[in-house]
């Protein structure tokens, strides 16, 4: 009791000694590129058109979203977080429900709305390879496990996310539609047989970093990642069979005292122009249904959402349900 | 000589220990500072340990009692004590010919040594990567010069580790040894030399021996700034390398357990403060036995 106390009086006297005035909006996401076409296409978009000045922050971090809701300090107004996060921090109470008098969602596609959120943009965790380091590219998530017919390095996402469970489990012929509830000790398995020769990527530069370099030729990669590289001019395949989907989620964590400008900001970002924007920035997809029709068309035919044949959509309330357990055994795995 | 010195140094202590408390009051305004950001939430944070998600040393039993944690444990010490070790071998003969070196090169080594230290870290972590990697320029130049086949497996594992830290920590040991080195009268090698001393005896019986002040010093800066590593272990490690820092932060961050995270931290800070008071102590007999 005493230790909340002291955070609180401690947060309370950096909330009043901070720089950010009240009616300043404070967006944090995760930097990078994709937080400076955030910038671009909303924040400033959203600035000239409310007139309330949007402060960039970052990286989005769990426990500071944490201890600023128990501290009642909240100084982050809008945060990028993952979709299972969303989900599970909506439970927690840790979260604002979204406002949907001002959020318009009839257009919003469904897969990516909860009461606490709204897709920011959402993704595919493609296999990419490099053409030029090796004779022939894996092309399924049975090929990416199969070290005997491509021999080498391959990467793939190192935190406990949706996405590399479920392509072990694809490798492994798991139909598609019984994925969920994962058979943990099954994907385990898969991945043991290819441990040796996984490279982890912690972020997207590294994971291009390590396809262009070809010090791991092939692996799992977000697609915008393959399609920033592709523009650079090394020589990328990207298979979408199977391609799995997971969002990143627009959230308000709870007490902030810029709400209102807190819904109108994400108003704004999940409008269509807001995602269409975002989307032709970052080679991810629009979570707004009507954002398509207002982009160039061969931009838009890029993106996971015309890849929809063989996708897999990671079943996020699942995740959120189990996230934490998985978690810790994806590192006590990992660190065996 | 020794006599006349000694009521001296006690004046001298003397005058201090009367400073300290008069000095006290302009330093409250940074003491109150100190608690109110740093001790606080680290106390905060150790504290959740033993109440999240109840109270009691449920935390402490899941750390220790996990074969997984354990190992992380051991990775930690084992390639803090490696990265000491070979940071003492390299910053040895580093320091001391900057010690017997005239004093512009001298100058001119140090700086070197200074300005690495000045880069920023996540730069010169990457540049590690980029030499080591698979198509790396050691590699490729090893390759095209027909020594190796295939490429050398430097990062994403302990060799990426242990050369990323080692170089990021020889400045915190040259330093100190340098300091001690230089005071050493190089006449007392000679003297040892006359005595018919070789020089591999010189230097274990009077170089190493006085020495040893510096190296004590570097030795345990070196190790306890490579318990909390981060960074770099995170970048040129593999996931089997894992060290406590980086679970802690995945406790803290990615996981919000925080329970955890605080028994990960507190554990760290434990053997980190004994190993300073070990030190201390030793220091502290060694420089008596001098006196």
């Amino acid at each position: 009791m005493k230790t909340t106390t002291a955070i609180a009086s401690l947060a309370l006297f950096l909330g009043v000694s901070g720089p950010s005035l009240a009616a300043d909006l404070v967006f944090t996401s995760w930097g990078g590129t994709t937080q400076d076409v955030q910038k671009s296409a909303w924040a400033d978009k959203f600035t000239a058109a409310a007139g309330v000045k949007v402060l960039q922050d970052g990286p989005t971090d769990y426990g500071k979203i944490k201890a600023m809701v128990e501290a009642k300090g909240v100084t982050w107004d809008v945060v990028d977080v993952e979709g299972d996060y969303a989900i599970q921090a909506g439970d927690k109470g840790l979260l604002e429900k979204l406002d949907f008098s001002v959020i318009d969602k009839t257009a919003l596609d469904p897969r990516f709305v909860t009461d606490y959120s709204v897709g920011s943009f959402y993704y595919s965790f493609v296999i990419g390879c490099n053409k030029d380091a090796v004779k022939a590219c894996p092309m399924s998530w049975a090929d990416l496990f199969d070290t005997a017919k491509f021999p080498g390095k391959r990467t793939f996402y190192k935190w406990s996310a949706p996405g590399v469970i479920e392509a072990a489990l694809l490798a492994d012929g798991v139909p598609a539609d019984k994925l969920y509830p994962l058979d943990l000790d099954r994907a385990f398995k898969k991945l043991d047989t290819i441990k040796a020769d996984i490279v982890w990527w912690s972020g997207g530069a590294q994971s291009q970093q390590l396809l262009a370099s070809a010090e791991a030729p092939f692996g799992s990669f977000w697609n915008g990642r393959l399609t920033a590289l592709a523009a650079t001019g090394v020589n990328v395949e990207t298979s979408w069979a199977q391609n799995i989907t997971a969002a990143d989620a627009l959230v308000v964590p709870k007490g902030t005292k810029n709400k209102e400008a807190a819904m109108k900001f994400i108003a704004y970002a999940a409008s269509p122009e807001g995602q269409a924007e975002m989307a032709a920035g970052t080679g991810y997809a629009p979570t707004n249904v009507k954002s398509p029709a207002l982009m160039d068309p061969a931009i838009a035919k890029t993106l996971p959402d015309q890849q929809t044949a063989s996708q897999i959509n990671a079943d996020m309330a699942y995740w959120a349900k189990n996230r934490d357990e998985i978690g810790e055994r994806w590192y006590a795995w990992q660190a065996k | 000589m020794v006599s006349t010195l000694e009521p001296q140094a006690k004046i001298e202590m003397a005058r201090k220990r009367r400073l300290l408390p008069q000095g006290m009051g302009a330093t409250l305004p940074a003491l109150i500072l100190v608690l109110v950001f740093f001790v606080l939430p680290v106390v905060a944070l150790l504290t959740r340990s033993f109440t999240e998600p109840v109270t009691g040393l449920q935390n402490y039993v899941e750390l220790l009692g996990s074969s997984t944690y354990l190992k992380i444990f051991f990775n930690t010490f084992f390639v803090s004590a490696l990265v000491t070790v070979i940071s003492l071998l390299v910053g040895f003969p580093v320091a001391w010919a900057l010690a017997i070196m005239p004093q512009r090169g001298a100058n001119i080594v140090f700086g070197i040594v200074l300005l690495s230290m000045w880069t920023n870290l996540l730069a010169r972590t990457y540049a590690w990567m980029v030499l080591l990697q698979r198509t790396g320029v050691i590699n490729k130049t090893l390759m095209s010069l027909g020594i190796i086949d295939t490429p050398l497996v430097m990062v994403n594992n302990l060799v990426g580790v242990t050369v990323g830290m080692t170089y990021i920590m020889l400045p915190f040991i040259i330093i100190p040894l340098y300091g001690v080195i230089r005071k050493i009268d190089p006449m007392i090698l000679q003297a040892a030399a006359l005595c018919g001393a070789t020089r591999w005896q010189a230097f274990r019986a009077v170089l190493l021996p006085l020495a040893m002040p510096g190296i004590a010093s570097g030795a345990l800066m070196v190790f306890v700034m490579s318990l909390g590593y981060f960074v770099t272990p995170a970048l040129l490690g593999g996931t089997a390398n894992m060290m406590l820092a980086e679970l802690i932060a995945q406790f803290v961050q990615s996981l919000v357990n925080w329970g955890m995270g605080g028994a990960a931290a507190l554990v760290l800070l434990i053997v980190t403060l004994s190993l300073y008071a070990l030190q201390l102590r030793l220091f502290n007999a060694a420089g008596q036995g001098r006196a």
